[in-house]
């Protein structure tokens, strides 16, 4: 095609080579299979390939790391980085995602309403090449819990496909910028909307739902990445043939076996309403051929007026791909009585555990655990607090439930007060990142905690269900952010950055050139030695930083990296107009923990690229 | 102005707004209609005559009918879009001097019982009259003296972190209520 794709060649040859000689030594060769990363320490493999030089999924890669290879930015000289690109969309709202590069264009998704733009990363100032309008319903944007965000694209058969707020998804041609397909996933009416970023698996587009306030039901969908057809539905409550749970179904803790939990652990129809939605990020084992994912709060937020451990609310989930049918499912917290969604990020390793080789599958949750499974069977290995935590003490290995703290239960008419963390979770939806060098976790990290009431809530379909009064503020210790580097083997923290007044909201990216970027709700990115925590650079940017930086090469053999600049999200919300700085309950309590923010930064629309 | 032209004056307004409203119901797009089945009405922005501003609230700022706006700004659940005491969320906060479609008590009876584009659903069809302008008469309590049950701050907030800079000056610790 051009210069890039030779380009490309020459550089994707030497990980490749060593891709296939460890491939080869197994059963079946090629692409997905774990692999040894150039510089990965001992026996630390990956889900092949990494991100390459393009970034074509959300998180880069299949197993969720954010870690890309790319060296040519460095430890050495990240000092030099410096803006080389700045794109303005005109949408003013919460940038959570990252754009895509395929080839040598990259796609920005905007948030509502959701248009999808390419620019030409030949031409100098990067230029728009063509902006494609979905037009969604306007009226999604009062169904949206937490800003009208949207969390990026996939590329797949030639197309780009994404969600858009009014419960669709779509199909782009990736070079004329003209729709293939469009299907209806959701009713917009009862609420349902989409925010999350779509993954592509063997021609298999997933796509989760959101709406875990407005009493939806959650549910994965499977759809035809050629036409849009809709395969198959797996919801995450109601009886076993609507999740589709069967005969391979073995989860394994006593507590999440039986049948048709999904509608007996709710009061009757509850589970209707019962939330479970899968708004955060999907990954894939291509050995292993199944797909993993988490579910949302259980709905209503008023845990007093829903008894019983209302499955498979707060869930993990392993699926077969082509079937959608379960192969496991871990309720991190049965009876959610704290909005603790769990769709964070399942970031796949292959590494030496506690003396043997084990798949791991890593989630730091919102619950303020970094859980350790191993991802064959479901087990929980390893549960360890990275912030302060006081509705549990710790995790039961042994039957795979938390040690709550009965103090800390919120019920009708009261407030519970010090909960920790706070309903947007000690990290919230942001990813982090794993890198093979180091053996570390990157986690932007949330130091919130809460007062909360339950309260009563009519159910009114296509408005809010929560049923609960929050405040929220910083947690104990004189810091609200921390920026942390976990050691997965160790369980334990290795070094950290605190930030002292916000959150840290976006989502990080490790590479092979020894860093890890982040950026700040007010408006810094940041280039961290991965070994030390030294930030080695910083820029300020016009708006705080709530998506993810992501790293590519162009088509001049240059590497880049690129972030969001446009503050937003559920927390990023109080410095919109909209919210009032004089009510701490405004924003979903978020307001208590985040009114500074108005002064700290305003709401942006930029996309900033940066090379050394 | 005598109090014969007044009455004349509020007489031709009521007419015109009568008209209006019998007007609608031959449109494509009737108006809202309570759950009794009687039409709900639609009122001008200014109710103005002559310079002379009357209320059309039937309820303007009684403390039992703010007390019951509460209520059923919770009941209705406009607590979930605009917040538990009206600061904003998915819907614009009610507590700022910030209107989009008019601070009067007819455009916000208005917004309620019509519906906005950007989410606001059509009330109208769904709940009676007098509720909506309790509901007026609340959001219109929003930060005075009258507000029912005003949000508190979180009890710990100054203690937990005392880094946490105000906005005035940075890095000054805020002091702040205690709920007791």
């Amino acid at each position: 095609m051009n210069q890039f794709t030779q380009f490309r060649c020459c550089w994707l040859a030497l990980p490749f080579v060593a891709a296939s000689v460890v491939t080869f030594a197994q059963a079946k060769p090629g692409v997905g299979m774990t692999t040894a990363i150039s510089g990965a320490l001992a026996d630390v493999h990956l889900v092949a390939p990494v991100a390459d030089g393009q970034w074509t999924m959300p998180a880069g890669d299949y197993g969720n790391t954010r870690y890309s290879p790319l060296d040519q930015i460095n430890s050495g000289n990240a000092g030099n980085l410096h803006v080389v690109g700045k794109v303005s969309t005109g949408i003013f709202h919460g940038y959570e995602g990252s754009p895509l590069v395929v080839g040598s264009t990259l796609y920005i998704v905007t948030p509502f309403p959701n248009d999808l733009i390419a620019i030409d990363l030949t031409k100098p100032g990067f230029p728009v090449k063509w902006r494609f309008h979905p037009n969604p319903e306007i009226d999604a944007m009062g169904k949206a819990c937490c800003d009208v965000v949207n969390r990026g694209a996939s590329f797949a058969d030639g197309k780009i496909i994404y969600n858009t707020l009014d419960a669709h998804t779509l199909a782009v041609d990736a070079n004329t910028g003209k729709q293939v397909w469009k299907t209806q996933v959701g009713d917009l009416q009862n609420g349902e909307t989409l925010t999350m970023a779509p993954v592509v698996v063997n021609n298999i587009v997933f796509v989760g739902n959101s709406g875990g306030d407005f009493g939806v039901r959650g549910a994965l969908t499977a759809l035809d990445a050629r036409t849009g057809k809709i395969l198959w539905k797996a919801y995450s409550t109601g009886p076993d043939s609507d999740v589709r749970i069967g005969p391979d179904f073995k989860p394994f803790y006593a507590k999440d076996q039986g049948k048709n939990l999904g509608v007996s652990t709710w009061t009757p129809d509850q589970w209707q309403r019962g939330g479970g939605t899968v708004w955060g990020w999907i990954s894939y084992d291509p050995e292993l051929n199944l797909i993993y994912y988490g579910t949302g709060n259980a709905g209503v937020w008023n845990s007093d007026s829903r008894p019983g451990d209302n499955k498979w609310s707060v869930t993990i989930w392993a699926r077969n791909p082509e079937t959608g049918m379960a192969k496991w499912a871990y309720q991190i917290e049965p009876h959610d009585s704290y909005n603790y969604d769990e769709v964070m990020e399942n970031i796949l390793v292959d590494m030496p555990w506690q003396g043997r080789m084990r798949k791991l599958l890593i989630h730091p949750g919102r619950t303020g655990f970094v859980f350790v499974m191993d991802r064959e069977t479901g087990e929980l290995l390893s549960a360890s607090e990275f912030e302060p935590v006081t509705w549990a003490a710790g995790y039961n290995l042994k039957n795979g439930e938390p040690i709550r703290n009965p103090d800390m239960v919120p019920h009708y008419g009261q407030y519970t007060e010090h909960i920790c963390p706070s309903a947007t979770g000690a990290k919230e939806i942001v990813p982090s990142a794993f890198s093979p060098k180091t053996g570390y976790l990157y986690i932007p990290a949330h130091n919130t905690c809460m007062d909360f009431e339950d309260t009563t809530a009519n159910y009114i379909a296509g408005t809010p269900y929560v049923g609960a009064n929050v405040r929220m503020y910083p947690g104990p210790g004189g810091y609200q952010g921390e920026f942390i580097a976990w050691d997965v083997a160790h369980a334990r923290k290795v070094w950290s950055i605190k930030e002292p007044y916000f959150p840290v909201y976006s989502g990080v990216l490790a590479t092979g050139g020894d860093l890890a970027f982040y950026g700040t709700m007010d408006g810094y990115f940041r280039a961290v030695d991965d070994r030390t925590g030294k930030v080695l650079w910083q820029f300020k940017t016009p708006s705080g930083i709530v998506g993810n930086p992501m790293t590519f090469t162009g088509p001049n053999g240059k590497q880049y990296v690129a972030i969001y600049s446009g503050i937003g999200g559920w927390m990023g919300s109080v410095d919109f107009p909209d919210v009032s700085s004089s009510d701490p309950y405004a924003a979903r309590g978020a307001v208590g923990a985040m009114r500074d923010i108005k002064s700290a930064t305003h709401p942006g629309d930029f996309l900033y690229v940066f090379s050394e | 102005m005598s109090s014969a032209n007044k009455h004349i004056a509020v007489l031709l307004f009521l007419i015109a707004g009568a008209t209006y409203v019998i007007g609608c119901h031959s449109s494509a797009n009737p108006p809202p209609v309570a759950a009794g089945g009687q039409p709900i009405g639609v009122y001008a922005p200014n109710s103005s005559v002559n310079g002379t501003l009357y209320h059309l609230s039937p309820v303007d700022d009684d403390p039992v009918s703010v007390q019951d706006g509460r209520r059923l700004f919770v009941w209705y659940n406009c607590s979930g879009c605009h917040g538990t005491h009206g600061g904003g969320a998915i819907g614009p906060s009610l507590r700022d001097p910030v209107w989009r479609y008019g601070s009067s008590d007819a455009q916000i009876f208005n917004s309620i019982a019509q519906g906005r584009p950007q989410g606001m659903p059509t009330w109208g069809a769904k709940i009676p009259e007098i509720q909506i302008w309790e509901l007026v008469a609340y959001i219109k309590s929003l930060g005075t003296s009258r507000e029912p049950d005003p949000p508190l701050e979180p009890a710990d907030e100054a203690v937990n972190n005392p880094l946490q800079y105000s906005s005035t000056a940075p890095g000054t610790p805020i002091a702040r209520s205690r709920r007791q």
